[in-house]
């Protein structure tokens, strides 16, 4: 049996904020292969490591979709930090990706 | 696009609707039938994606254009993965599985040894074109990657309709049941190290590549012996610089050192399925009759 064990938080220490995202795609159709690299690429130069992406296959999970209520593919989520915010298409529209994402501010 | 047929339940001028004009999208989730609904651009693509990854299995390559174009009808791509079990022995088979880049073990039960292997050059749940319905073996994704699959109830409604893929199975079903009896033998009489060497080139030869992951567990599963044996086994080829071996990534280094390694079972068993018809002179994948 193993014990919890509480370790104080630094005071003054950064909290780094990971962004959760769900991706949910038809694996190997256009918009859903682009939508993957869109996505990869506003990671790789916003989020870096600070980012958790998973990527859903509709065709081969559709009850997790329908349990999800997403409608169409490709749908990015964010499912945290709150609020939640959704995005659909192939997310070439950086903008507003960075909108739902919550980075607007950083785009250059 | 023709978008009345579908049963849309999106909002007018919304988010989704707007995508799907701007032809940004690939597939509806019907929430009313529970189905997801591809539409056409995406269709096309991924039928043309299948078309193209179906000849990279012999088998399907086999087949002359009219019986690879009716069986592709029925054949869907799908992703297999590490572990994941397609057959239990017993239990009727629900899926034939044309491999494209994965490799499949086979072995009788869960501790048993491997009793066969299929890669490109084969298929999974062949049982179906020998009349049975229920798999003797169990069937064990040993190589992550791609396959065509086709469900037991088309696979029976077409295959009696394709005599070249009843030529190809039979003669593949011969092969598989040479390898079989081979690797038993083989299993019996060989020191481990050479089993070991041979295994890794026949793992190597179906997924087409001369780098794979495996773990020292399935390793000891699939030779029948102890974790501990197959360390002793892939220490020696490791010191000899055959291969590497590194957190479960093995390379193969040295080809032809561990061909020479390997038991003479390596050069019996099929992918030379082809040397055994009188009429094929070269080794390698199965061609056109």
């Amino acid at each position: 049996m193993s014990r919890r064990q509480h370790k104080p938080r630094a005071r003054g220490a950064p909290v780094t904020t990971v962004v959760v995202l769900r991706l949910y795609i038809v694996g190997g159709a256009p918009n859903s292969v682009q939508a993957i690299a869109n996505l990869e690429a506003i990671c790789r130069e916003y989020l870096k490591d600070g980012h958790k992406l998973e990527v859903v296959d509709v065709l081969e999970h559709p009850r997790r979709a329908l349990a999800d209520g997403v409608l169409v593919t490709p749908s990015l989520a964010k499912l945290s930090p709150l609020p939640a915010a959704n995005v659909v298409g192939n997310l070439s529209d950086k903008a507003k990706v960075l909108l739902a994402l919550g980075l607007k501010g950083k785009v250059q | 696009m023709r978008l009345k047929n579908l049963p849309l339940r999106l909002a007018k001028g919304g988010p989704e609707q707007q995508a799907i004009e701007a032809g940004e999208i690939d597939a509806i989730i019907d929430h009313a039938s529970s189905n997801v609904i591809l539409l056409p651009a995406a269709r096309r693509a991924l039928q043309e994606a299948a078309h193209e990854a179906s000849k990279a299995n012999s088998l399907l390559a086999a087949l002359p254009p009219a019986e690879h174009q009716r069986l592709l009808a029925g054949l869907e791509p799908v992703t297999l993965k590490f572990g994941e079990v397609l057959q239990e022995p017993g239990v009727p088979i629900r899926y034939v599985y044309f491999p494209v880049d994965c490799a499949i073990s086979l072995v009788t039960t869960i501790e048993g040894p491997e009793v066969g292997l299929v890669g490109y050059e084969g298929a999974v749940g062949i049982s179906l074109a020998l009349g049975v319905d229920v798999s003797s073996v169990r069937a064990l994704v040993q190589a992550t990657g791609t396959a065509m699959r086709m469900t037991a109830a088309h696979f029976d409604k077409t295959f009696h309709q394709c005599p070249a893929l009843q030529r190809e199975l039979y003669r593949y079903a011969d092969a598989k049941l040479a390898m079989a009896r081979q690797i038993v033998a083989c299993n019996c009489f060989h020191a481990v190290e050479a089993r070991l060497a041979r295994w890794l080139l026949m793992t190597s030869d179906r997924v087409r590549s001369e780098e794979f992951f495996l773990t020292q567990a399935f390793l000891a599963e699939m030779l029948g012996v102890r974790r501990a044996t197959v360390n002793e086994a892939a220490g020696p080829l490791q010191r000899r610089k055959l291969i590497t071996y590194t957190h479960g990534r093995i390379r193969i280094v040295d080809r032809k050192g561990l061909e020479a390694t390997a038991c003479g079972c390596y050069t019996r068993i099929a992918l030379n399925a082809p040397l055994r018809r009188s009429s094929s002179a070269s080794p390698g994948l199965a061609s056109s009759p």
